[in-house]
């Protein structure tokens, strides 16, 4: 009499590999994410706690750039860009999602709030050949896909930038910004209006 | 005079172009897929007749997420940079054209208001037969192109667009309508 191991079902196999890699692979993901925003940032002078970078950045310091704590850099199709020319300041509030092809420059001074998301091909920059004026945006601020933020621009906080607008005055808190100059609309007529 | 006779070339370069197309549910006749083509997510993504996708300069993203479905009709072009998004259905009509580093979304993926976590609902988005979406537009959801009418290059758009008009400038307006 010989014992045999009953060779399991090869679809159970299959199912709990799967599976492994759907648990690992994330975490993973992840670990590597967080080694590379390590590389990526190793220049500049303050990097928050659990920033990761999941795609390609390109960045140049030469100022001086603060970075939150549990940043997100999603990768994609474009590498994004964090630059920060000579004398002058980026800050990173803590919690801020960016998606790719993001690019951030700084001449003078940047501040971003926390907790603000930033979808894919936004430009943020305090310099534009013309002017040179800061810019501050507050916390919970939407950034949505393809925005520009001109210099000397405050966008207040919780406000929403809409896709493809481009910011050249001011923004107050609790306001919906699009269009090209962007016109600021209340958030709550534009929501009740198209049921968002 | 290359060293490979023209049409086993060819055939090599249809089958390299099926061979990017590999997650396609379903894949028409004779694709033309240069450069890169990103297809991911559960959903389902279907390819009619003749496409051609250029992704050289940048990758060309078709995203069906679970439950979506993108659905390209004949001869439609679609230029390098292109990301189509779908959680429910994108439906781009025959001899439709995307511009490069095109946005098509049928989510917001954020609410306006409320928890900025939970997704909103999702509206279908239909760009029908001969339309032509310039460079850098961008469709959100509920955009309804209409036949053969043409998108002006970065243009924002989340509405019906009429048959046969230019729309452009932000917010969008009509420049100029087709005199049948």
């Amino acid at each position: 009499m010989s014992t045999r191991i009953v060779p399991a079902p090869l679809t159970s196999v299959v199912a709990q590999v799967q599976e492994l890699r759907d648990a690992v692979g994330h975490r993973a993901q992840r670990a590597l994410a967080v080694a590379r925003a390590r590389w990526l940032f190793r220049s500049l002078q303050s990097v928050g706690r659990n920033v990761a970078a999941y795609g390609a950045m390109r960045v140049e310091n030469e100022g001086t750039v603060e970075l939150g704590d549990r940043l997100t850099f999603v990768g994609g199709m474009m590498p994004g860009s964090l630059v920060c020319h000579a004398g002058a300041r980026l800050v990173i509030g803590s919690d801020v999602q960016f998606n790719y092809g993001i690019s951030l420059e700084s001449w003078e001074s940047v501040q971003i709030g926390a907790r603000c998301m930033f979808a894919s091909f936004v430009r943020i920059a305090d310099r534009d050949g013309h002017t040179k004026a800061p810019i501050v945006i507050e916390d919970d601020v939407w950034v949505a896909h393809g925005a520009i933020i001109m210099p000397g621009v405050r966008v207040g906080a919780r406000s929403v930038v809409a896709a493809g607008s481009v910011v050249t005055h001011d923004v107050p808190p609790d306001t919906l910004a699009m269009g090209n100059p962007a016109r600021n609309m209340s958030m709550e007529l534009v929501s009740r209006e198209t049921g968002t | 005079m290359s060293p490979i006779p023209l049409p086993v070339s060819r055939g090599w370069s249809s089958l390299l172009s099926r061979l990017k197309l590999r997650h396609c549910r379903v894949v028409g006749a004779t694709p033309t897929v240069l450069g890169r083509v990103w297809i991911h997510g559960p959903g389902e993504v279907r390819v009619g007749h003749r496409v051609v996708l250029d992704g050289r300069e940048a990758p060309i993203e078709l995203h069906a997420m679970r439950g979506g479905c993108i659905v390209l009709g004949d001869d439609v072009t679609i230029e390098g940079g292109a990301s189509l998004e779908a959680l429910q259905s994108i439906t781009i009509g025959a001899g439709a054209r995307l511009g490069a580093f095109c946005k098509v979304m049928d989510n917001q993926h954020h609410p306006l208001r409320g928890n900025r976590h939970e997704r909103p609902a999702s509206v279908p988005l239909v760009v029908e037969a001969g339309v032509t979406v310039g460079p850098r537009a961008i469709l959100l959801p509920g955009a309804h192109v209409q036949r053969g009418a043409t998108v002006a290059a970065g243009t924002v758009i989340s509405r019906r667009i009429p048959p046969a008009v230019t729309v452009g400038g932000s917010p969008p307006r009509v420049l100029r309508r087709e005199v049948a």
